[in-house]
């Protein structure tokens, strides 16, 4: 067997020449192995649905200003980097439009399945469908069982609006009588806004335990805000007055209140959300914005909707190539103040 | 004698610590921007690499003398970034009965223009953009700006711009590979905001017209977002709204092909919205500040795009004039290619 193995003997040039074009193939052969693996992967893309929570215009979600748009749009230009061909529906917070969207996603052969609706009943129908499809399912915000979930953390945000709010009254206003106000829709279940409120109760007795703190339910109304807080106000003259709010709109409303009972010396705010009503453009002149650092509304909490895409395709190719990934991913909540809203979100809109 | 030590002592310890500043200043900048590649002293760039020879062989790119202009009409009401803004105004003074001069009767009219540099057709120079207050060749800018000028890395040290222009048409490139989404305010194709042109891309432009990037050339972007530019001021916030443009990836790759500066047919030459959201202009960085090649913004394209579409050839000779205009970071030009 080993005899008729052997190579014939060769002359000493033929050997040679042998010996240079086995040397080339040993060259050529891991380039050509990487050129067919590089051709591979440039080949290989990946379909993926993307179901929205709701795209009706002027509908915003989770408590926040940022609408269905925002979230999509994200997941437009989040996708660029990556070898994957989006397929968009739009949930319309509707359990029947929920699953006929699974319908069509597992027609289309859809390779993973990202799912936005605060329906849990209805998603655990969505999650049964897909995996006997075999489809893989990414959730958002509301769990799909035994699916990888990214989500907010409403009372870590809250906590850092409250420690914010406390740490300003500690050092600003340290021995002057101070209140805490908890402002917004606070009965708000499906937003997760109770969270939110007790996580901000939280943070202001961070730095000021002993602080006395007054909700004021809006009832999903900021035009309540005005006349709710005017109240407030009026009952605590002499009082410094340190404002969680649970949005970005009834923080802007609560300055407003501050400055029509003539308080402003007296209020500092913190918002949730950091949507575009309170952060702009170069030109904007918002209300957090670096030429206005001496504004009461302190800052707000960032919830990054509008960066959802670039923080879940990462999860999601990562599943796609098999990878693991946490059963649960949070959202890292930033306080967004006037001296690092350029850094968080710096401006490129020129208009 | 002991009076005497302690006097050198504290001008010891005064001089150390005035010399702090500037000392951490000029460290921070090593660590943040790379040197130039011509030297501690080089506040050119990449026009270093427009020399004689390179100019000579560009000019074998003019074989019938036709001049393509490539800039765009410099008035109030074009698109402009942020809060530029243009004003226009006539003296003609001497026109008014009795306003003329001699027995000739001469009369004279002049404009006072009220702008930005960076207006129209614009060369961003090495003291636009840095990182911090560090800019091209590790310079710390703070110590040199004045309440009107910089004191260094003013479009005076530029060299010249005559050398090759080479032009690369991404409609086509993006209509040949399938992969065309255009915008509908447009009215000729152009590709959509936020397309990130990539290095494969450039290259499959270059290999339509079969060219190499050699170094010395100016590289030419058509994306046709120029169009929304020619409706002003009808499109004007969508011209502003965004861009499609070149990402990181295509950046590295043209600093690695020793190019003296790229342009296009956008306000930033870069893709806007960028890659990442938490950063900010980023390939100007790339280009400008680590390694002085110049971006030029608002090029007209279309119509050298129409001529090389029409000739197959896609070079030309790049003639554009920037201005000594000293301590300045940017200046509107004019250029044409010549063919």
């Amino acid at each position: 067997m080993g005899r008729a193995l052997r190579t014939p003997a060769l002359p000493g040039g033929r050997r040679r020449c042998v010996m240079w074009v086995n040397l080339a193939w040993l060259l050529l052969l891991p380039w050509l192995g990487g050129t067919v693996l590089l051709a591979f992967a440039q080949e290989r893309r990946y379909t993926v649905a993307f179901a929205n929570l709701t795209e009706e215009p002027g509908t915003t979600l989770e408590g926040t200003g940022f609408t269905g748009r925002d979230v999509r749009e994200s997941f437009v230009l989040a996708v660029r980097r990556y070898p994957i061909d989006l397929v968009f529906y739009d949930n319309q917070r509707d359990p029947r439009k929920a699953l006929a969207n699974v319908e069509d996603a597992v027609a289309r052969k859809v390779d993973l399945y990202i799912q936005y609706l605060d329906d849990p009943a209805t998603n655990i129908k969505v999650g049964q469908r897909l995996r006997g499809a075999g489809v893989g399912v990414l959730a958002i915000n509301t769990p799909v069982p035994d699916a990888p979930l990214y989500t907010m953390d409403n009372r870590v945000a809250g906590r850092i609006a409250g420690e914010a709010l406390s740490e300003y009254g500690g050092r600003n206003w340290r021995g002057l009588p101070t209140i805490g106000v908890v402002l917004g829709h606070l009965q708000a279940q499906a937003h997760r806004v109770p969270e939110r409120a007790q996580g901000a109760t939280e943070g202001l007795k961070r730095h000021l335990p002993a602080i006395r703190i007054i909700p004021v339910d809006t009832q999903g109304n900021p035009a309540q805000v005005a006349p709710l807080l005017a109240k407030v106000l009026a009952s605590h003259p002499s009082t410094k007055i340190l404002v969680a709010a649970m949005d970005d709109a009834s923080a802007l409303a609560a300055k407003i209140a501050l400055e029509s009972a003539g308080r402003v010396p007296d209020g500092a705010i913190v918002g949730q959300g950091v949507d575009r009503s309170v952060h702009g453009g170069m030109n904007d002149r918002k209300e957090i914005d670096p030429s206005n650092r001496g504004s009461i509304v302190v800052g707000s909490v960032a919830f990054y909707l509008d960066r959802y895409g670039y923080e879940i395709l990462p999860l999601a190719i990562r599943m796609l190539r098999g990878e693991t990934v946490a059963p649960r991913t949070v959202t890292a909540h930033r306080l967004i103040t006037a001296a690092n809203v350029f850094i968080e979100y710096p401006p490129y809109d020129m208009n | 004698m002991r009076r005497k030590s302690l006097f050198v002592i504290a001008v010891m310890l005064t001089s150390l610590i005035a010399s702090v500043p500037a000392a951490m200043a000029q460290t921070d900048c090593k660590t943040i921007v790379p040197a130039s590649p011509w030297g501690p002293n080089d506040q050119t760039g990449a026009t270093n690499r427009v020399t004689p020879a390179v100019t000579k062989a560009a000019a074998a790119e003019i074989k019938d003398g036709k001049v393509v202009v490539m800039s765009y009409p410099l008035t109030d009401g074009i698109p402009l970034f942020g809060t530029r803004f243009t004003k226009t105004i006539l003296t003609a003074t001497t026109l008014a009965p009795g306003g003329a001069l001699g027995e000739n009767q001469l009369t004279y009219m002049e404009d006072t223009w009220l702008s930005q540099s960076h207006v129209g057709t614009h060369l961003d120079g090495m003291g636009h953009i840095g990182r911090k207050d560090c800019y091209y060749n590790q310079t710390p800018m703070g110590k040199f700006i004045t309440q009107n000028n910089m004191t260094k890395l003013g479009l005076e040290h530029l060299k010249s711009f005559a050398t090759r222009g080479v032009l690369v048409d991404m409609v086509k490139v993006y209509q040949a590979a399938n992969k065309f989404k255009g915008n509908s305010a447009c009215k000729k194709p152009c590709l959509e905001k936020g397309t990130v042109i990539t290095k494969a891309d450039i290259e499959a432009g270059l290999k339509m017209y079969n060219v190499t990037l050699r170094e010395g050339d100016i590289l030419i972007i058509h994306t046709g977002w120029g169009n929304l530019f020619e409706q002003f001021p009808a499109q004007n916030a969508v011209y502003n709204s965004g861009e499609p443009g070149i990402g990181k990836e295509a950046g590295n790759w043209l600093v690695s092909q020793k190019i003296v500066a790229v342009g296009s047919d956008t306000w930033g030459v870069e893709v806007i919205p960028g890659e990442d959201p938490k950063e900010a202009f980023i390939v100007h960085n790339i280009l400008l500040t680590d390694a002085g090649i110049h971006i030029i913004e608002n090029v007209r394209t279309d119509l050298m795009a129409a001529e090389a579409d029409q000739t197959k050839r896609a070079t030309f000779f790049f003639s554009m004039t920037v201005p000594k205009a000293v301590g300045l970071t940017g200046n509107f030009v004019a250029i044409e290619g010549i063919r």
